[in-house]
């Protein structure tokens, strides 16, 4: 179904929000994000993705605290929610089917 | 509220656009992340840069501008079904490739053609429009009346004029002449004959922006013997522009040095006046300094060879200036008027109107000079086959209304309102114009150095950055969808969905009128182009093969010289030239004269017979000739004899051609002959009349000319031939001529193509009309090829019948047919009568016309007929021999 499909940037995104507990919301998931897949991400991407993500249900959020940094503005905390950590299984567990499958040839060398 | 000194805010613009991009719900979230990163930033790496990433950040986030938005556009539909429309528009063109193809080139024909003329028609009227003051810039005209009768209508005024209306005129800010010449012009090692002299006052570089290279702009031609030359020239002469202080030798009557003080940019192609040279007014006033100290180029009243331009003061109005300038002239001059019973006028001449609407004696480039109507005309045919395109776009869209019936009437169901469809249907027409509009624009780009060779033209891909071009486009563009797109919409909107969903279709009839009458008219518009092109093509073919009373055959004109030592010598010079240049083999005869046929005469004087008193005089053109003239040019004797060796007193004599003969008032040559005249202030005797033959071209009628007997004629040699190796003569001739004459350039032509050049413009011309009238037919035909076969394919279930029943295939076919052929019969009908009137007052624009030639007319209608036939044929048979058992299974 075209709605549960996880996009490789959405999957990353995803895990770095597991990853982060209770504290994710998207300054944060971008700067886990270039800390930990070594790349440059723009914001808006991040945007884009967690709230494409809580759309398809597998994040939900909340409102937290606002700070003087961000001009009085409320941060949104994401979690993951159980459709979320389920897709992200059944990720792995894929890739990890299809691993098995590479014939053991193939990594002598 | 109290504010850190160390904390900024980021900027506006940016937060303003994150405003624009997310919806309220989001925006403070979303914008709070985007300040944090920001402050981050302050402090990390500074206020500029921070800002400069905010920036950044705020324009990436457009992409998410739909950003949990898809509710909203629910709401409002039309987006999607625009969207829509334009899909099932994109599906209908790939459905019928033929049909939208038709559609769309014919549209992008007409376009093409439309964008073409234009353009033509802008560079026609752009000329002189340069000048940065061209509206207050006036050419002063010289008209000369005998009681009613208008004798001189002449672009060049005389010299006394200019310096005139400046004394006597305060509206006249500046005034400046033009005098031109021809001679040799020669540095130390080159030497070329020039044609595009002209000695000027020094104000004319002021009047006219022409740019200056090199030189002092405001000190130029001020002195005698300067001179001032086009960039073009001075690489011609020196090889570079850095020629200021050089010296060049022109020669002509006049042989003098002549300093170089100036270049100018080469003269743009759109100006009615070209130059290569400009020489000091003041040059020619020392030449005709007269013993009273005054000379003739500044006092002269009747020497009309100087173009003389004058600036007004803004807002000054040009006709009450002529009548002002009347009187004050009149008394200056009334005396004389009175006197010699003539009248003059001065009246002035937009320069702007020069090109186009001005077709009078001594024009700067009679060649090059326009012609407004015909512009008018190519205006208007570039509307018609415009609208001709746009018929095709109608007639085939109601047309296919049938396919679309159960389309709107399943969109009706569905509760699409009338309006929506409406909008549908002209939607579907912008994307087919706008397909149109850039294939039709391919063309031109492609096209434009075809076109440019196809009718001597000069245009360029320029206009794609003028924003002129682009709104008359975009004009265009829109019109086309408005006239094309609005009426198939409403027709096709209208259908009632309950009828149309049970296959009642009233479609049958839908604009059925309509479509036959937009045919017609297209049919009548293209047998008026065909009709129009072949009767201007005749005109140009009678002018070119009319007999022009002398002999253009193998007649090779050199040049004469222009550096004559003095009229002794070379009289003695010329004698033996001629019987050498006998010698040539293939050279029967040589005359040398003043002027041949097609070269404009400038000479002119006073002529009256000899009883009659002042009053009566005439001014008559004059070419000086020798004895062979008539001879070479093969030209008639009507009454008397030519000059002949044997009568010395054959100087005291004049030839006249027949209008001269007319102009003086005698009854018939016969009788002028033995007359005598008073010419040059003497008398002479009339011993012969030549036939009129054309001066100039046969687009005028024939001056009337005194053709005297001169000793030694330096403007042309005249040579016929008696052979086709004309390189051998040329050859040869150029070794003795010089030996005879050193110091000159040898330059020759042949007479048919010199004077032909005289109808180049109206060749140019043809070939437009030509061009567009093809362009017109084609567009017409795919219309009709589009419109034929659909009919053919409704029909197909009636021709099946037809044929089990044991009809004949040429019985269908001209069932099929028929309804074209009374359609383009019509349209005969409607386009005769039209041709008739427009060409005929066409063809009263010349002296010698062809009368209507009414083969034309039945060519033309055949013509239109045989191609519709053919378009209309090609489906109409393949669909009458397809076998009956494929067209009744047909659904």
């Amino acid at each position: 179904m075209k709605g549960t499909y996880l996009g490789e940037f959405e999957e990353l995104v995803l895990l770095t929000v597991a990853s982060l507990a209770n504290e994710a919301y998207a300054v944060i998931v971008k700067k886990e994000v270039e800390k930990n897949a070594d790349r440059k991400v723009n914001i808006s991407a991040i945007h884009s993705s967690l709230y494409r993500l809580e759309d398809k249900g597998f994040l939900s959020s909340e409102f937290g605290g606002a700070t003087q940094k961000r001009g009085g503005k409320q941060k949104r905390f994401f979690k993951v929610t159980s459709a979320g950590f389920a897709t992200l299984q059944q990720s792995k567990d894929l890739k990890q089917q299809l691993w098995k499958n590479i014939p053991q040839l193939s990594f002598s060398h | 509220m109290t504010r850190s000194s160390d904390h900024s805010t980021p900027p506006r613009l940016g937060t303003y656009l994150l405003k624009k991009i997310y919806r309220e719900e989001l925006f403070g979230e979303i914008s709070g992340d985007l300040e944090e990163i920001y402050q981050e930033q302050v402090a990390e790496k500074g206020r500029f840069i921070a800002s400069c990433n905010y920036l950044v950040d705020a324009v990436l986030s457009i992409r998410n501008y739909n950003l949990r938005r898809r509710k909203k556009i629910t709401q409002n539909n039309s987006i999607a079904m625009f969207k829509n429309y334009f899909k099932i528009t994109l599906r209908t063109i790939s459905k019928n490739k033929v049909y939208s193809g038709l559609n769309i080139m014919g549209l992008a024909l007409g376009i093409a053609a439309f964008i073409f003329i234009l353009q033509y028609v802008t560079y026609e009227n752009s000329y002189d429009k340069f000048h940065s003051d061209h509206e207050n810039t006036y050419r002063v005209l010289y008209k000369v009346y005998r009681g009613e009768d208008l004798q001189i209508d002449c672009a060049a005024a005389v010299p006394r004029v200019g310096p005139f209306m400046k004394e006597k005129m305060p509206e006249v800010e500046a005034f400046a002449r033009a005098f031109p010449v021809s001679g040799v012009m020669s540095t130390d090692n080159t030497k070329f004959r020039e044609d595009r002299i002209h000695i000027a006052d020094p104000d004319f570089l002021n009047i006219f922006d022409y740019s200056v290279v090199e030189g002092d702009k405001n000190n130029l031609l001020t002195e005698p013997n300067q001179v001032v030359l086009t960039s073009e020239m001075a690489e011609k002469y020196f090889g570079s522009t850095d020629v200021i202080g050089k010296t060049i030798t022109f020669n002509s009557w006049l042989k003098l040095p002549l300093e170089i003080t100036g270049v100018t940019e080469n003269v743009p192609n759109n100006s009615h006046f070209k130059y290569d040279f400009l020489i000091s007014y003041e040059t020619l006033n020392n030449e005709t300094l007269q013993d009273d100290g005054s000379s003739n180029s500044e006092t002269a009243w009747g020497w009309y060879d100087f173009n003389t331009y004058v600036q007004l003061k803004d807002g000054a109005d040009p006709k009450a200036f002529d009548e002002k300038f009347e009187e004050v002239l009149y008394e200056e001059r009334g005396e004389i008027f009175e006197k010699y019973n003539f009248k003059a006028e001065f009246p002035l001449q937009p320069i702007t109107d020069i090109h186009l609407y001005s077709n009078l004696l001594q024009e700067s480039e009679p060649e090059e000079q326009g012609d407004g109507d015909a512009v008018f005309f190519l205006s208007i045919i570039a509307f018609f086959i415009l609208v001709i395109a746009w018929i095709n776009y109608i007639n085939l869209s109601t047309a296919r209304a049938m396919e679309r019936a159960k389309e709107v009437g399943i969109r009706k169901t569905m509760g699409a309102y009338k309006k929506q469809l409406v909008y549908q249907f002209l939607s579907e027409a912008l994307l087919l114009n706008f397909f149109a509009l850039i294939i039709g624009l391919l063309i031109v780009v492609l096209g434009i150095r075809y076109f440019n060779q196809l009718t001597n033209s000069l245009l360029s891909t320029d206009f794609l950055v003028s924003t002129e071009f682009w709104l008359t486009a975009i004009g265009v563009f829109f019109a086309g969808v408005a006239l094309s797109g609005l009426y198939p919409a409403f027709v096709l909107s209208s259908f009632k969905p309950v009828a149309v969903l049970k296959g009642k279709l009233q479609g049958q009839k839908a604009g059925k009128g309509l479509r036959r009458s937009l045919v017609t008219f297209q049919f009548a518009a293209s047998v008026t182009l065909i009709a129009g092109t072949l009767i201007v093509y005749q005109q140009l073919q009678h002018m070119n093969t009319v007999d022009l009373g002398f002999d253009m055959t193998n007649t090779l004109v050199i040049k004469g010289p222009q550096s004559l030592e003095s009229d002794s010598i070379y009289q003695t010079k010329l004698q033996t030239f001629k019987s050498q240049m006998l010698n040539i083999p293939g050279v029967d005869q040589i005359t040398a004269s003043s002027n041949v046929p097609g070269d404009e005469i400038f000479w002119t004087n006073g002529i009256r017979k000899w009883e009659d008193p002042d009053s009566q005089n005439n001014t008559i053109y004059i070419a000086g000739i020798d004895h062979d003239y008539f001879p070479t040019f093969d030209i008639k004797m009507v009454a008397g004899r030519n000059y002949d060796k044997s009568f010395t007193t054959d100087t005291g004599a004049v030839i006249l051609n027949k209008a001269a003969v007319k102009l003086l008032g005698y009854e018939s040559p016969a009788e002028a002959v033995n007359q005598k005249v008073r010419f040059w202030n003497n008398p002479k005797t009339i011993i012969g009349v030549v036939d009129d033959y054309q001066q100039m071209s046969a687009k005028s009628e024939v001056a009337p000319i005194v053709l005297p007997l001169v000793k030694a004629p330096s403007g042309f040699f005249t040579l016929s031939l008696t052979t086709d190796n004309y390189q051998q003569v040329l050859n040869q001739a150029q070794q003795t001529f010089t030996v005879f004459f050193p110091r000159d350039p040898y330059d020759y032509f042949f007479i048919d193509e010199f004077f032909n050049r005289q109808y180049a413009n109206e060749r140019t011309f043809s070939r437009v009309f030509t061009l567009f009238a093809i362009f017109g037919v084609v567009v017409a035909c795919l219309g009709l090829f589009g419109l034929s076969s659909f009919t053919a394919l409704q029909r197909t279930k009636e021709i099946g019948i037809r044929k089990a029943l044991g009809a004949s295939l040429r019985g269908i076919v001209m069932l099929l047919s028929k309804e074209f052929i009374i359609l383009i019969a019509i349209s005969n009908l409607i386009a005769w009568p039209i041709i008739y009137l427009v060409m005929e007052q066409w063809l009263d624009n010349f002296a010698t016309r062809i009368s209507m030639p009414i083969w034309v007319f039945l060519f033309a209608g055949a013509m239109v007929m045989i191609t519709a036939l053919i378009t209309v044929g090609y489906k109409t048979f393949r669909t009458a021999q397809s076998n009956p058992v494929k067209a009744l299974r047909y659904e």
